[in-house]
């Protein structure tokens, strides 16, 4: 019996662990400062639509902006995880929103303007037995609600 | 529906000949197709031209697959989840409350109750809304419009060709746009260093009352976009008929009322009659020329002159149309 756990990404590039620890890859425009989740595939920013995407960590925690935990499973089968699950955007201090599903564990602590940590988890297990894994926020322990303002867009 | 499905409905009719084209573009298709059509008699290719939207929904949540591939495997393709972090955005910097949103419900289907082609005819109570299933945080089941089957058409005619000018409406305006820069939508993610200047919506509103040189406060009757019911608030505030956290405060005094100063969702909007998305604005412009004719039955409201009907989706678009006697 094969004990070893077969692990793989729900998509490459997402993430690195360096270190500093666990953080998003992102991309930031050299010129005009844009930044963006997921990489993108082509060279040029769609904001000035210069070629001046540079590789950036986006860094491991930021400020949910929204959420909603949801109570049905999504047409399509497409989602193989469990529900309910929630997500949500979270507000990374290097100026960028992020869209992504909240730690599975932790639905009943959520709320608007309370600080995330990224951590990686298994989405579901394939029919093959490879555990599929994601980025996930999870609210840091003992979070407390900042202030309105933490949970405004930077301007 | 598939190409080959939406030529068969006309094949019942009997081919001609004449040229059939479809229009996919989400919630927006019929209002996208009625541009078209208007576009091709305002620049005297067409004399004649009918739009025809139709649409048979699946049960449950609609497969939604405008998202990536890691987005569908991460379950984000929920539109009431989608409408949940929007509405919760929107709760926060408007002031509404979820009591508000359920208002939204009940007077459209109370609209409803006067439109014999509504899927729902019966009325429903705070209790009932309040209590019903949660769909997706913060939205329960009768915050949710419930999808339908359903079919629109309308024919549009050069002015020189109209043989009855007294049922005739004047189409004023007919606009389309998808979003601008830094807009999430139901995407979710806006730039936090670029946010648009003007949202996809208002500039679709702004751009059809610079077409017709009229603006909100000359439209009587209005059919918004009541997808969810908090969309129906944040719309009518978009489309410029209030400022901003205004809406919930103008519903509860009765404003969008059929009796109100400005009757909103007069057939019972999507709350009541469904959502068949190819054929939802299709739909929506029927109820404003039923209106403008004085032929809306139960649900006529008094003298009205001028309608403006929106819808948007998934892409996104945003489509507004203003429809004169």
């Amino acid at each position: 019996m094969d004990n070893i756990r077969h692990t793989r990404p729900l998509a490459e590039g997402f993430w690195t662990v360096s270190d500093g620890g666990l953080s998003l890859l992102g991309h930031r425009c050299a010129s005009c400062g844009e930044v963006f989740f997921p990489r993108r595939k082509h060279s040029h920013c769609p904001h000035c639509f210069r070629q001046t995407l540079e590789e950036i960590n986006l860094g491991p925690e930021g400020c949910i902006v929204s959420f909603s935990i949801v109570m049905i499973a999504p047409a399509g089968e497409f989602y193989r995880g469990p529900v309910p699950y929630a997500y949500g955007c979270v507000d990374f201090p290097v100026g960028v929103r992020i869209k992504g599903l909240m730690a599975r564990d932790d639905l009943d602590t959520l709320d608007v303007g309370i600080t995330v940590t990224l951590t990686v988890e298994t989405l579901y297990v394939s029919d093959e037995g490879m555990h599929v894994e994601t980025f996930v926020f999870k609210p840091q322990k003992n979070a407390e609600r900042k202030s309105d303002e933490a949970a405004k867009p930077h301007a | 529906m598939s190409i080959r499905e939406r030529h068969q409905v006309i094949k019942e009719v009997g081919f001609t000949g004449i040229p059939i084209v479809n229009v996919e573009n989400a919630c927006s298709s019929s209002g996208s197709a009625f541009r078209l059509a208007y576009q091709s008699i305002a620049a005297e290719i067409y004399d004649k031209v009918l739009v025809l939207g139709v649409e048979v929904m699946p049960r449950g949540p609609i497969p939604s697959t405008a998202f990536r591939p890691w987005e569908l495997a991460s379950g984000f393709n929920v539109q009431p989840a989608n409408y949940g972090n929007l509405t919760v955005r929107y709760m926060k910097s408007s002031g509404a409350t979820l009591e508000d949103l359920a208002l939204v419900t009940i007077k459209n289907r109370k609209n409803g109750m006067l439109n014999p082609k509504a899927r729902f005819q019966k009325p429903v109570t705070l209790e009932e809304v309040m209590q019903s299933k949660i769909i997706a945080t913060p939205l329960r089941l009768l915050h949710c419009c419930p999808l339908a089957d359903g079919a629109a058409a309308l024919i549009l005619c050069s002015r020189r060709k109209v043989k009855n000018r007294r049922r005739a409406v004047n189409v004023a305006a007919s606009t389309l746009t998808s979003a601008c820069y830094g807009e999430g939508y139901l995407d979710l993610v806006d730039s936090l260093t670029y946010p648009p200047a003007e949202g996809f919506v208002s500039l679709s509103a702004r751009q059809a009352y610079e077409e017709t040189g009229c603006g909100p406060s000359d439209i009587h009757i209005v059919q918004a976009y009541d997808t969810v019911s908090p969309s129906e608030l944040w719309d009518l505030e978009e489309l410029g008929f209030c400022a901003h956290g205004e809406a919930h405060r103008l519903l509860r005094q009765g404003y969008f009322d059929l009796s109100g100063e400005l009757p909103v969702n007069t057939d019972g909007g999507l709350m009541s009659r469904g959502h068949p998305l190819g054929a939802t604005s299709g739909g929506q412009l029927c109820e404003i020329i039923m209106q403008l004719r004085g032929e809306a039955g139960a649900r006529q409201v008094e003298g009205v002159k001028v309608g403006l009907a929106h819808s948007m989706g998934a892409g996104p678009n945003s489509s507004v149309t203003i429809l004169k006697t």
